[in-house]
């Protein structure tokens, strides 16, 4: 089916199939950024923004984008490139399949709260899954990345 | 299995969304389409209603109006929700995994499948809620929830009434990614006590003989009848016993959070 | 101690980091071929079952199907996928495909067509008749079970690891030192606990992948998300019996694996797909599938008996465990046997001390290798029958460790005795800051005032609990790892290493080896590793090795070229070696000198006009422990029995850290892992042997709001045959939690939980039992 949106600012016409996930029909149009980690809704390797919000691509079908704004890291390269500073500074990036997910739910959170709690941060990220840091090291990345933003 | 389907058809009305799924048993709506491939089924049509405009909440004659199409997200954070029965309804709702799924899932999906399991229904239970179906049919959340057989209609809203009072939610679980093992929804208004109990594993439901003795002021003889008045199941990772040790606790911290 | 270093134990950016968070192509999946066919498995719903008919002309005649599987079409020749060294430690027990299909999710055919859908229907037109056969889903009652595991023929063992498949025994072993039935009838006071461990899930993010293509002269190229290439290569080559030169074997990033990844998944699949078709293949495991078709942790019940004299000095220590390694026997020995060897020594002052049981087969998901690697669940049972101890001499249990745990300069006969699979290799503790540990630990959780417990609600109390623990560093005469530096044209080096990085950060801490002996920078270091062509050998990510033997790999190579450096700046510049002073930059003697930028070029395009490369191995002789102290903080609600942790404090002896920060990830994911063990990961099967919790919906691993605090501190400390005086720590880090937790609910509110994990439910139906007596 003929699906038409906007991904990072481009509009473009993609055939896809009527029951194809986002994040199926992102990586079959080369969109190799998107992580498929479960494919099942939980993980949040797999997110992108959609209209700003950060949403699972695994969990939205691939025609419900129609006439919206699709945002990837490729999307937020230098924002991505300044979040794994952080990241690196506080060796918060492992094996870093979680990362590109972590890139655009902070971007997310950084749009949707101006001076987040610890608290509002990890209920914030708690859908984006990490098996290799035991997250305290993403935290702190996290903390120093929005305060040093925020200046 | 993935999910399989033939078409993808936008709705351009609720009539148009009704006639389509009529048209085929195999024709199914979507709301927030996540849960869609764990199904395991094939069908025709896929009927999508993201362009009814039934992703609204508004406020009118003191009963606050929320589309099915509502995003989870949406409704946590609408201030009218927000200020409802000390913010307990918005944090039932905040409970389901995290933002990213929250702004997929739709709070007419999250009602209209019954889940056991939902934290969504559970929080909405104890308050005066009603569904309206396409075409014209109106019933409470309690009646949908009892409701034997399946409904032929869409959801096309819910209506909460407005009212003031205290408000306590509490999810039993492993992590915050985890289903409830079992969940509580209490709430006064009115004077009254309302106790909502879900995934005991059974769909929640309205622990009347309790919410009585609440209003007497007994939450420990309260918490003891909820324990026993509903039916409460052994699963895999919980055992019935342990579920009704925790009605006993909760269902007490509960009512005398509510009661302060 | 040691030296003042410049990049290594200083704070390095990861090499990797920036690539894999803004996005780039850096995982196996994104190394697809175009047009690759793809590749579904048709899984087994039995327990245990012998398939009498399999019908798959449905499934070939269906347009877009390329190529159908089956245990008829596949060579019968036995293998491990266990992805070990040579001779094998683990049973060769597992064909390609087989007859018997032996647990739930086991594998029955495979289809490759063009695409996911058509793949997916040809599944289902694939018929197959069973014989049903009686499972057997319990490891304590397998032994000797009239249903039989593995009847087959064509299954052996390279060497004799008590492999008795007719009995259900993958694997057996047995050691004593001293005579410890006499020891304990000596002894003033003994402790008897047993306790049992879960079949943990790795849970890494990036699913089991892997995809082939023949490239432009046939030969065989796999991209694979795994552990170890050089094995896989090796293992692949003898049981499709085609020569090593034919296949190579890429190790992309990998999105984690803990283990997981060591053992063959996809790889056999895709090259035999490929092999037969000429069409590029992939193959990626759905996270059901990696949860159910993969494999876990060795389940095991682990009875230990300690005694003591009434002053608390241990005497010795009596170890009885059975393991459940599931279908198949990968690592079963060498799992089991860490139980002993990496664990029991941490008391070494004992008289006597006996290891012994058996590793049974059933029909559950395969168990492997897993991060921690049998000392997790050894320690989790040790380290609470020492506070039971503890508590029987009335003797604060920190005070008991102290008394009676390894230090420096010390060892203990089973290094010797016992080793992977084989025996061992005697060694001194060159360094060991374990009482440090201890200390540091205890100051920082403040023990004095916290143990054991404190009363802070009307429903909810709070106290701490404590665990030491010790692991390995490679296995001695066995992980070989090696390294390849050349002087690139421009002043810079090319590092080629087997070492394989599967995001704990290997081509960065070999990166900061190689600088810090070049006295150059990370950016000056191009490093490219795990690729069969490219690379030379090494072992591969596992047993705590990396650090330690590629680490030391890299080392001694990058002291070579710094060796040959000097020469060739000699030559150059017509003066004697020895007078000639190297800083990282510039070569000085006298009053001559080049720059490294000037030496690297004439030597490429002046002369003598010849690379200057250098290749080195390392084989560990010795196997230096890295060891730790842990403390948590708990706070309970003593009516649900629900409990979060409020603090856990980890201070790590692994000698020097050559990355800080990546070492301090390696030890609190490894806390967070273990913790996810002690306290929330159940592994659910039904009762016909089906893996139910196998969904992140059903299997919890921790989330950002699952501990509040983790404070993590290293000893100083400096192993001298380590690289720049570094042990391991992969490991270490997720060996204590199971016992802090079980120690720290113990002494909140009196009751033990002895299956993990300690759940709210089994605390608060404890505390009634308790409560009725």
């Amino acid at each position: 089916m003929k699906l038409e949106f906007y991904l990072n600012n481009t509009k473009v016409v993609w055939d896809v199939e009527p029951d194809e996930y986002l994040s199926h029909a992102l990586r079959r149009h080369g969109i190799l950024s998107i992580r498929i980690g479960c494919d099942e809704t939980v993980c949040g390797s797999c997110t992108v923004l959609i209209d700003e919000k950060p949403f699972l691509s695994c969990g939205v079908l691939a025609m419900k984008v129609e006439g919206k704004h699709v945002t990837t890291v490729e999307g937020i390269q230098d924002e991505a490139n300044r979040i794994a500073d952080f990241f690196a500074e506080e060796g918060a990036d492992q094996c870093s399949f979680c990362g590109v997910g972590f890139a655009l739910i902070i971007h997310a959170l950084k749009h949707e709260y101006k001076n987040p709690t610890d608290e509002e941060i990890r209920d914030f990220i708690v859908g984006n899954m990490c098996r290799c840091t035991g997250y305290q090291s993403q935290l702190k990345a996290i903390k120093a990345y929005l305060a040093a933003e925020g200046k | 299995m993935s999910l399989r389907a033939n078409n993808y058809y936008k709705a351009q009305s609720l009539e148009d969304a009704y006639a389509k799924l009529q048209e085929n048993s195999k024709n199914a709506i979507i709301a927030g389409g996540l849960w869609m491939k764990k199904t395991g089924l094939s069908y025709e049509t896929l009927i999508d209603l993201s362009e009814l405009g039934l992703d609204k909440i508004n406020e009118k004659n003191g009963h606050i109006h929320v589309g099915a199409m509502v995003s989870l997200r949406d409704f946590e954070n609408n201030p009218l929700i927000n200020n409802l029965f000390s913010g307990a309804t918005a944090f039932g709702v905040r409970e389901v995994l995290g933002p990213a799924f929250r702004n997929s899932a739709t709070i007419g999906g999250s009602i209209y499948g019954r889940y056991p399991f939902s934290d969504v229904i559970a929080s909405l239970l104890p308050l005066d809620v009603k569904l309206v179906f396409y075409p014209k049919q109106e019933m409470s959340l309690e009646e949908y929830l009892n409701f034997k057989g399946k409904l032929n209609g869409i959801l096309e809203e819910i209506i909460i009434k407005k009212e003031e009072g205290n408000g306590y939610f509490k999810k039993v679980k492993a992590t915050a990614l985890d289903f409830p093992m079992i969940n509580f929804s209490i709430v006064k208004r009115n004077n009254k006590n309302y106790i909502a109990i879900g995934s005991r594993p059974l769909t929640a439901a309205l622990a009347v003989k309790a919410m009585a003795l609440a209003d007497q002021g007994k939450f420990k003889e309260a918490a003891d009848m909820a324990a026993q008045e509903l039916q409460y199941l052994d699963s895999i990772n919980i055992s019935k016993e342990y579920r009704q040790d925790l009605v006993r606790v909760y269902v007490r911290r509960g009512l005398e959070e509510v009661n302060k | 101690m040691g030296k003042n270093f410049k990049v290594v134990n200083n704070k390095t950016h990861s090499v990797d980091g920036h690539a894999e968070m803004m996005g780039r192509a850096v995982y196996t999946q994104d190394y697809e071929a175009p047009g690759s066919l793809v590749l579904k498995m048709l899984r087994s719903p039995h327990a245990f079952a012998r398939i009498k008919n399999i019908d798959t002309s449905k499934a070939e005649a269906l347009n877009g199907v390329k190529c159908v599987l089956t245990y008829k079409n596949v060579p019968h020749v036995a293998f491990s996928r266990a992805g070990q060294g040579a001779p094998q430690p683990s049973p060769i027990d597992k064909f390609i495909l087989d007859e018997y299909v032996r647990f739930v999710g086991d594998e029955v055919a495979v289809v490759a067509a063009i695409n996911e859908k058509i793949a997916e229907d040809a599944l289902k037109l694939i018929d197959v008749e069973y014989e049903v056969l009686e499972p057997v889903l319990d490891y304590k009652t397998a032994y000797k079970s009239k249903n039989v595991i593995h009847p087959e023929d064509g299954i052996s063992q390279a060497f004799e690891m008590g492999f008795r498949p007719k009995d259900n025994v993958a694997a057996s072993y047995e050691m004593e030192v001293g005579d410890v039935e006499k020891e304990l009838a000596k002894c003033d006071v003994v402790v008897e606990h047993t306790a049992e461990t879960q079949a943990q899930a790795h849970a890494m993010l990036e699913p089991h992948c892997s995809n082939a293509r023949l490239d432009e002269h046939n030969r065989l190229v796999i991209y694979t998300a795994t552990q170890t290439p050089f094995h896989i290569r090796r293992i692949m080559a003898q049981t499709l019996g085609m020569p090593l030169s034919q296949i190579r074997i890429v190790k992309p990033r990998v999105g984690g694996g803990f283990g997981g990844k060591q053992q063959f998944h996809c790889e056999m699949f895709v090259a035999l797909v490929t092999l037969r078709t000429g069409l590029p293949s992939k193959m990626v495991y759905t996270r059901e599938e990696v949860f159910a078709s993969s494999y876990t942790r060795h389940p095991m019940c682990i009875t230990m008996k300690i005694g003591a004299d009434k002053d608390g000095r241990i005497k010795a220590i009596d170890c009885y465990t059975l393991s459940d390694t599931g279908a198949y026997g990968e690592h079963a020995l060498t799992v089991f046997m860490i139980v002993g060897s990496k664990v029991l020594p941490l008391y070494n002052k004992v008289d006597a001390v006996r290891f012994g049981g058996r590793v049974l087969y059933t029909n559950h998901v395969p168990a492997g290798a897993y991060r921690g690697y049998g000392a997790i669940q050894g320690n989790y049972v040790l380290e609470s029958a020492i506070d039971i101890l503890a508590e029987k001499l009335h003797m604060d249990p920190v005070e008991l460790r102290r008394k009676n745990s390894m230090r420096e300069k010390e060892t203990s006969p089973i290094f010797e005795i016992m080793g992977e699979g084989t025996k061992g290799t005697a060694m001194i503790m060159e360094s060991c800051k374990l009482p440090y540990c201890i200390d540091r630990g205890a100051e920082l959780i403040d023990w004095k005032n916290k143990y054991p417990r404190k009363q802070v609600g009307p429903h909810k109390v709070r106290s701490v609990g404590c665990a030491i623990a010790m692991q390995g560093s490679g296995i001695p005469f066995s992980d070989m790892g090696s390294c390849a530096i050349t002087l690139q044209d421009g002043g810079f080096y090319m590092v080629r290493c087997g070492a394989t990085d599967i995001g704990q950060g290997s081509d960065t801490l070999i990166s900061q080896i190689v600088a810090e002996e070049l006295m150059t920078t990370v950016d000056k270091i191009i490093i490219y590793s795990s690729d069969t062509d490219l690379a030379p050998f090494d072992v591969g990510a596992y047993a705590s090795s990396t650090t330690y033997i590629s680490g030391n790999a890299a080392w001694k190579t990058a002291i070579k070229m710094r060796e040959r450096l000097i020469s060739e700046a000699a030559t150059m510049l017509g003066v004697k070696e020895s007078t000639v002073e190297f800083d990282g930059k510039k070569f000085v003697s006298g009053n001559k000198e080049i720059s490294l930028f000037d030496l690297s070029n004439k030597l490429i395009y002046s002369a003598p006009q010849h690379q200057v490369a250098v290749t080195e191995s390392y084989i560990g002789h010795v196997s230096p422990p890295p060891f730790m102290a842990a403390y948590a903080e708990i706070e309970l609600d003593t009516e649900t029995g629900e409990y979060e942790v409020l603090e856990y404090v980890s201070v790590v002896d692994c000698g020097t850290t050559i990355n800080p920060m990546l070492a301090k990830g390696q030890v609190e994911g490894g806390i967070v892992q273990g913790f996810g063990m002690a306290a929330k990961e159940d592994v659910l099967y039904n009762n016909k042997g089906q893996l139910l919790s196998n969904s992140f919906l059903y299997y919890h691993i921790p989330t950002t709001k699952d501990i509040k605090k983790l404070t993590t501190e290293f000893a100083d400390s400096y192993e001298p045959t380590g690289p720049f005086g570094a042990k391991s720590v992969g490991e270490i880090g997720i060996d204590t939690p199971p016992a802090v937790i079980c120690n720290a609910v113990y002494n909140a509110v009196g009751v033990r939980i002895n299956t993990l994990p300690i759940t709210p439910e089994k605390i608060l139906k404890a505390m009634k039992e308790k409560a009725a007596k």
